[in-house]
């Protein structure tokens, strides 16, 4: 009787489990995505259907950022585009993910827009500088200290949430703001006399722009995902068309809500990656130059700031082989 | 003719009624027509014109005013072209007319790609998880309520948890209703029932405490049981006070839906009024918010129409 019992519930566990098995299948792959120019990108294929055409189900969910990576750590996404320091902090939380893509590096997006009559980052010695502590912002602004010579002491950071940097700006609170689009490009429209004195441009490589998979729809689904990146590429080649990138900007900027030629601004600023100069990062060398080397200079600065308390293991965040395999 | 205007708790005649009425929204739109449209009222800011020889004047760069006459002295002593501009509000504060525009073309801007939705799709989102939230509180809510206020088992046994409970702020359940009901419109359904649920008990158990103790004891005396005391005395007897407590609790509701739509996918009025806003164009902020505030109003004088036609007695009432 017992073991017949046993039997059946063994049976049933088994029946449920394919079932499941057979559901997370039928399932598309849910993404994550949010307001930055080299995700917005996405809504190109999405419009243009190109996942259908590949033969990939996916469903793309459109969010806040920060909400994003919530919903992706509460485990009710496959993957999340968010940049490489804050895979590796939602990781050290118990999400872990695995960057299978790169879609772009900030290249002059990110900014430190000082006041006027503040012409470079030496002047910022002994001044006030607004930045979201711990967040990608500061890293830059620790970068650019230290390419002048200077450390975090010589400045006096304020803590801002990065979406009021330029009404704190505008306040005259602060000397200084570290921001990133559009924030940064709002804090110069509002304070006339402004500058970047700092980009991300001075700096290519300080912050990816990534998509992160989950380890286990990655492990389960490595071909639908190879599908996902090979449609990838064909959106950047849409956008750096000359013949289609208008079409592909007019897309992008309906997403956010704003006018293509405002929007066409935004996506200068974002150096959104071909597929061959993408390869390029995938080595595992120290340095901005590199993937691996970047998120090692975010974890360092992660550990430093108590962000999270042990160093992550970094190189089990890439795997480029869907991309080299291109 | 003062008396009839300032008699002391007296209802005034209907046509200054409703005069009042159509001041009551005139006037905030005439403080706001002045300080927009009246240059020296406050119009803290220069809109520049003509840039002259300031670097980094632009046409429509928008400067203090200090600042912008500094630059002028400056000009004048380079003896350098000066720089021309017009007083303006601050970017934060547009004109009625910028709102009134940004008001129609929002709603008849038409969606660029496949996925995305007419401005009154996102409205109707918005509406579908007003409702369910208020919907699914109301049919436990307000059983739950009614027993609390009749009976002083279910007050001790519920309302203590509940006196508790609302105080726990609805949005800070935010990551755990994304963690177990989705990234969709449950979890933000769930924010609304929270911010609602436990208001409700309170707000309908001390209604229904609040009726005439003389009708229940007539009722017992006239032989009534509990189960006939509760259908046939007690919810008749605060139905109406119940019905306005509904309206009051539904507009409950809508002040927790700006929060409750931040909680996974950016969806509805809120995905417009926030990325609005992270661009800085407060003219489409106002007319969101704004049609939220029609929606809500229209709502509820819908509801007292209603109210007035399901209860007669009522009117009746109020009238003698």
């Amino acid at each position: 009787m017992k073991t017949s019992l046993r039997k059946l519930a063994g049976l049933l566990a088994g029946v449920a489990l394919t079932a499941a098995s057979a559901l997370a299948n039928a399932e598309p792959l849910k993404i994550g995505y949010s307001d930055w120019p080299g995700w917005v990108a996405w809504e190109v294929a999405i419009e243009k259907q190109w996942f259908k055409e590949e033969g990939v189900d996916v469903q793309f969910e459109w969010f806040d950022y920060v909400a994003s990576m919530d919903a992706f750590a509460a485990g009710q996404l496959d993957a999340v585009a968010m940049t490489n320091g804050d895979a590796l902090v939602t990781g050290s939380t118990g999400a872990k993910s695995v960057m299978i893509l790169i879609n772009d590096y900030s290249n002059g997006n990110d900014m430190v827009v000082a006041a006027p009559g503040i012409k470079s980052i030496k002047d910022l010695k002994g001044k006030k500088v607004g930045v979201e502590i711990g967040f990608v912002g500061h890293l830059l602004l620790l970068d650019a200290l230290e390419q002048n010579g200077m450390t975090e002491t010589d400045v006096e950071l304020v803590n801002v949430p990065t979406n009021e940097t330029p009404q704190v700006l505008a306040s005259g609170e602060v000397d200084a703001i570290v921001a990133w689009q559009p924030n940064s490009g709002m804090a110069l429209t509002l304070v006339p006399g402004s500058s970047p004195i700092h980009t991300s441009a001075d700096q290519p490589g300080l912050i990816y722009d990534v998509l992160a998979v989950s380890p286990s729809s990655l492990a389960a689904n490595k071909e639908e995902w190879s599908k996902v990146v090979k449609v990838w590429y064909r959106v950047v080649d849409y956008l750096y068309d000359p013949a289609t990138r208008d079409d592909a900007i007019k897309i992008m900027a309906s997403r956010v809500g704003i006018s293509a030629e405002e929007y066409s601004g935004f996506v200068e600023g974002t150096k959104i990656l071909t597929l061959e100069e993408a390869k390029g990062f995938y080595d595992m060398t120290e340095g901005f130059k590199s993937l691996y080397g970047s998120s090692l200079i975010s974890d360092k600065f992660n550990v430093d700031n108590e962000v999270y308390g042990t160093a992550e293991d970094v190189q089990s965040y890439i795997d480029g082989s869907i991309t080299l395999g291109m | 003719m003062a008396n009839q205007w300032f008699a002391v708790r007296k209802e005034l005649k209907s046509r200054p009624r409703t005069m009042m009425a159509i001041l009551s929204f005139v006037l905030p739109l005439l403080i706001w027509s002045a300080v927009s449209y009246i240059p020296w009222l406050w119009h803290p800011m220069m809109s520049v014109t003509e840039p002259g020889d300031v670097s980094y004047f632009k046409v429509g760069t928008l400067v203090e005013r200090t600042v912008f006459d500094q630059e002028v002295l400056n000009m004048q002593q380079a003896d350098k072209a000066l720089p021309q501009g017009d007083r303006a509000n601050p970017v934060y504060l547009p004109a009625p007319h910028e709102v009134a525009v940004a008001f129609y073309t929002a709603f008849t801007t038409e969606p660029q790609r496949r996925n995305e939705n007419w401005l009154h799709e996102s409205l109707w989102s918005s509406i579908q998880v007003i409702f369910w939230g208020f919907f699914i509180s109301s049919i436990i809510g307000v059983p739950i309520g009614i027993l609390c206020g009749t009976y002083d088992v279910f007050s001790r046994l519920f309302e203590p948890f509940v006196e508790f409970f609302r105080y726990l702020p609805a949005p800070a359940f935010g990551a755990l209703a994304v963690a177990i009901l989705g990234i969709h419109a449950a979890p933000k359904i769930a924010i609304i029932f929270i911010g609602t649920f436990f208001q409700q008990i309170l707000v309908v158990s001390n209604t229904t405490r609040k009726l005439d103790p003389a009708l229940l004891e007539a009722a017992q005396t006239l032989g009534a049981k509990n189960l006939s005391m509760l259908f046939r005395v007690v919810i008749p007897g605060i139905i109406t006070d119940l019905y306005k407590d509904m309206r009051i609790l539904l507009g409950w509701a809508w002040t927790y839906l700006i929060v409750a739509e931040l909680i996974g996918t950016s969806s509805g009025i809120t995905w417009f009024i926030t990325q609005q806003a992270r661009y800085k164009n407060f003219d489409n902020v106002f007319a969101a918010i704004m049609i939220i505030g029609i929606i809500g109003l229209t709502t509820d004088l819908l509801l007292a129409w209603l109210g007035k036609r399901i209860f007669p007695w009522q009117r009746a009432a109020a009238t003698a």
